[in-house]
């Protein structure tokens, strides 16, 4: 039992091991992350200009506004996931994590989180300035709508395309032409997600109760529980080429 | 009585297929523990292919490798820790400074204590004259000041077998000294195995016990060291 302790603890400081070294070279590396978040503004800024040039001073429609934001979204992701395994591909350091005495999930979850942080570090951004640029058709909403919009109607389709994102990097680092393969391989994973993301977004911030987003919750959550495992199952195979 | 050396590495029919190219064909040998051992070719001869599958980076496409009589598909993390890896590329967070890289690779062989980390990297950057360079960030290193950096990376976990491929690149004269130094007395004092691979051909002789020459993905010839003193080994390239 002690010794399950001991390896539980340990498996954790692995975990966190990789997770601030990447966060760390993140930091120092501060202008990539500046041209994902000026991308995003700019898209955020094209897209509430073309509208309101079109709509005539319109109020932007909740249903443009969330499919937007989320648009703007899934296309970040693919800056990110090339900075995944793909970086530590192209950067030769790959070879350091795998032959160190740790499980190949170890690495795996460490990806996908950072990747989780920094979309949704990318995200709170991009709420904030489209709600400021576009400013949409939004009901006053409560404190526990707003929780459960973040929670549910954000982290959680974020934690989705984290984990798409990192299996589509992990799949295309050995892969040549990576800026071709890239999206090509990450659009039919996020696809059938796209819908139940929008419509959830929708409906939270319509105001309607949770017990109604019950079909969408438990497609996610039965696509993230797909993704995870496959990772599992081909950690080994995707980490050796 | 002479104590008889036990078997470090198993190598059995190994080949190594990209595409319809073959990398290593039929590769098979045995090694003993406590013995440094050199790969010898020319360009493309298949020493680095060689010496990344027997540390476990990439895989074989045929054949078998045992290493202390355990194999990577079972004891993966057993013989992880037991080997000390430097290639030809190199596993330095160029963006991190030289202390985090080398605090970061011992976090991964399950080392959590500070204090020790300290010591071990003091003791090693005074040895390798790093101790002024220890926080600039390895972007700002020279390829030979890097190779060093890559050198404490491996001893630092005090693996019981190292894999070096050309470690003696880039590296001044004194520092090819110390390095040729420190691999003796790794092997005579602390009885570590090396597998090492070199264009070097001088420094085989310094330092190898048995010196394998590989030719287009093959054995050429394997040699001890005194055999190797007799011979022009370019001839076997």
């Amino acid at each position: 039992m002690q010794n399950k302790d001991k390896d539980q603890k340990s498996r954790l400081k692995l975990f966190k091991t990789i997770l601030f070294k990447d966060i760390k070279s993140e930091i120092r590396q501060i202008n990539d992350l500046f041209s994902i978040f000026l991308f995003d503004i700019l898209s955020v800024f094209i897209f509430s200009s073309v509208y309101n040039f079109s709509a005539e001073g319109q109020t932007m429609p909740l249903e443009i506004f969330v499919i937007e934001v989320w648009l703007i979204i899934f296309f970040t992701l693919i800056y990110l996931m090339s900075k995944l395994f793909v970086k530590e591909k192209e950067s030769g350091t790959l070879g350091g994590l795998i032959s160190a005495p740790i499980s190949g999930n170890i690495i795996i979850f460490s990806k996908i989180f950072y990747c989780f942080i920094l979309l949704s570090f990318v995200e709170l951004i991009l709420f904030l300035f489209s709600v400021f640029l576009s400013a949409p058709s939004i009901e006053n909403l409560s404190f526990t709508q707003l929780l459960v919009f973040i929670v549910i109607g954000v982290l959680l389709p974020t934690l989705d395309l984290s984990i798409c994102g990192s299996l589509v990097s992990a799949f295309s680092m050995y892969v040549k032409n990576k800026s071709f393969v890239l999206p090509i391989l990450l659009f039919p994973l996020i696809l059938p997600i796209t819908t139940p993301i929008i419509s959830l977004n929708i409906k939270i911030l319509e105001g309607i109760l949770i017990v109604d987003l019950f079909y969408e919750i438990i497609f996610l959550v039965a696509h993230i529980i797909l993704m995870i495992s496959i990772l599992t199952l081909l950690s080994q195979t995707l980490l050796y080429d | 009585m002479i104590e008889s050396k036990k078997e470090l590495i198993n190598c059995v029919n190994v080949s190594k297929q990209y595409g319809y190219f073959f990398a290593l064909k039929n590769i098979s040998f045995k090694t003993k523990e406590n013995t440094i051992i050199g790969l010898a070719g020319a360009n493309g001869a298949g020493k680095t292919t060689l010496i990344k599958i027997l540390c476990g980076l990439i895989t074989p496409t045929l054949g078998k490798i045992m290493i202390k009589g355990m194999d990577y598909e079972n004891h993966s993390n057993i013989l992880k820790k037991k080997i000390g890896i430097s290639t030809d590329e190199s596993f330095l967070y160029e963006e991190l400074t030289i202390f985090e890289n080398l605090k970061f690779y011992d976090n991964l062989h399950q080392n959590f204590d500070k204090n020790s980390i300290k010591r071990k990297i003091d003791q090693f950057a005074k040895k390798f004259n790093l101790t002024d360079w220890i926080n600039e960030p390895v972007e700002n290193l020279s390829h030979g000041m890097k190779q060093k950096v890559e050198l404490i990376r491996v001893f630092m976990h005090q693996p019981s077998i190292l894999f070096l491929d050309e470690p003696f690149s880039g590296l001044d004269f004194n520092t090819t000294k110390l390095l040729i130094d420190s691999l003796n007395e790794l092997r005579d004092k602390e009885n570590i195995s090396i597998i090492l691979t070199t264009h070097k051909t001088e420094i085989l002789a310094q330092i190898c016990d048995e010196i394998i020459v590989l030719k287009r993905g093959k054995i050429n010839k394997s040699l001890t060291k005194e055999e190797y003193k007799e011979i022009q080994i370019e001839s076997y390239f």
